[in-house]
């Protein structure tokens, strides 16, 4: 049932979804859900609460397309961020009991692995570019940078699980947040 | 002494943003910020940028799809919009095919006066709750009849011998108050047959207000939203 939408595709089946129209916001579900429950399912490693997630973001995603702004935003980004706010907002509210060791596990029986449709929605150039400028920086800042955004964690967190003090970790990401800001805009 | 957090006369409210942006922030640091952008456009600005800066992080993610029933829950927390009905999306789609009607099977243009949906009742231990309804040809000949057990998913069917020798596969639909349709599924046309509907279609299923058959060509399945093939039948959906 996955449909491969281009990125115009997308933004403007979200325009449409910001006008009401239903089937629009039908492809724009079947476009993307699998990417977002990839998302959700990340940070909260419980499929029952990553669906419940993901029925929640895609009820925001009805309220606010209206919002959506293709000038300024790309689609893809803007329900990834939708998704991924929800995801950590529930995981830290204490409602995601999250184990010890399910991350991989959950994500290897349920992986699908066929190629995802959201894959062309980003345009390779930007991931290619952000992926340059994160590999500029030093191993463990990128590393970190990239668990903070896949796992949605902490800076506490980071700091445990590096084995460093909290200021170090703070250092690390807002040095390498700043770099990272500099390479993409050169 | 050096503040180890100094980003060396670097924008501070550019690191602020992308540190709320990446989730890192401890909670009342994260609330601080959040305040902040929701007064200051400047600051939510770059909080967007940095939202786009990161969201290539994604690809990393592997895909997963979701089950069936997310997105019928989906669908049913949605407002419904002011202008649409189900009999006016009816009414539109049976003009609108008429043309592509088969001789074996009437269309369906009567549109039955449907009836305030039950009242549902409270979440609790039910019973049983029986909906029935009798789907009819234009003729008003009776297609099929039809009973669902909304507490079980367990759904009856039983159609008269007026479908039958027609080659295309009927498709049994919903149709919700709050207007479209829902897809159950190929049905048999020539006997009567059980099916369970399932979590999937089990909130739908619930609340809708009528029933409606499309006939498909062999092989083909329509979108879960919209028939293909012409409606032939309905019926409002009763309480037993």
């Amino acid at each position: 049932m996955s449909a491969i939408l281009t990125r115009d595709e997308l933004a403007l089946a979200l325009g449409r979804t910001g006008e009401g129209d239903r089937a629009a916001f039908r492809r724009v579900y079947e476009a993307t859900s699998a990417k977002l429950l990839g998302v959700t399912l990340r940070i909260l490693a419980d499929r029952q609460l990553a669906e419940d997630v993901l029925q929640d973001t895609y009820l925001t995603v009805w309220r606010k397309a209206g919002s959506f702004d293709a000038s300024r935003a790309s689609p893809i980004t803007w329900l990834v961020t939708i998704a991924r706010n929800r995801a950590i907002d529930r995981l830290r509210s204490g409602a995601a009991m999250r184990k010890s060791t399910p991350i991989d596990e959950a994500v290897n029986v349920i992986a699908d692995d066929a190629p995802s449709p959201a894959q062309a929605l980003e345009t390779g150039d930007d991931v290619r570019r952000l992926n340059d400028c994160l590999g500029q920086l030093d191993d463990r800042t990128g590393g970190a940078i990239r668990t903070a955004f896949i796992e949605g964690v902490t800076y506490d967190a980071l700091a445990v699980r590096e084995n460093v003090p909290l200021g170090t970790m703070k250092s690390w990401i807002r040095r390498g947040l700043m770099r990272l800001r500099m390479c993409l805009e050169s | 002494m050096t503040d180890p957090t100094d980003v060396g006369g670097m924008d501070e409210d550019q690191a602020l943003a992308g540190e709320l942006a990446l989730r890192v922030l401890s909670p009342e640091d994260e609330a601080a910020a959040r305040a902040r952008e929701a007064t200051d456009p400047a600051f939510a600005a770059h909080v967007e940028a940095w939202n786009e800066r990161l969201g290539g992080l994604v690809e990393g993610i592997v895909s997963v799809e979701p089950s069936p029933w997310v997105w019928p829950r989906v669908e049913a927390g949605l407002t419904p919009p002011a202008n649409d009905n189900s009999v006016v999306f009816w009414r539109r789609w049976a003009i609108g095919s008429t043309g592509l009607l088969a001789a074996s099977v009437a269309a369906v243009v009567m549109l039955l006066a449907q009836p305030a949906p039950a009242p549902i009742a409270p979440a609790a231990p039910a019973p049983a709750v029986i909906r029935v309804a009798t789907l009819t040809l234009e003729s008003g000949a009776a297609a099929m009849t039809l009973a669902y057990d909304a507490t079980s998913g367990e759904l009856y069917l039983a159609p008269t011998n007026e479908m039958a020798g027609d080659t295309r596969v009927p498709h049994l639909w919903l149709v919700m108050p709050e207007g479209g349709v829902q897809l159950v599924g190929a049905i048999d046309g020539s006997t009567t047959s059980r099916h369970n509907l399932g979590q999937a279609l089990f909130g739908p299923a619930g609340h809708a207000n009528a029933v409606a058959v499309s006939m498909e060509a062999p092989g083909h399945t329509p979108a879960p939203d919209k028939p293909d093939g012409p409606v032939v039948a309905q019926g409002a959906l009763q309480r037993l």
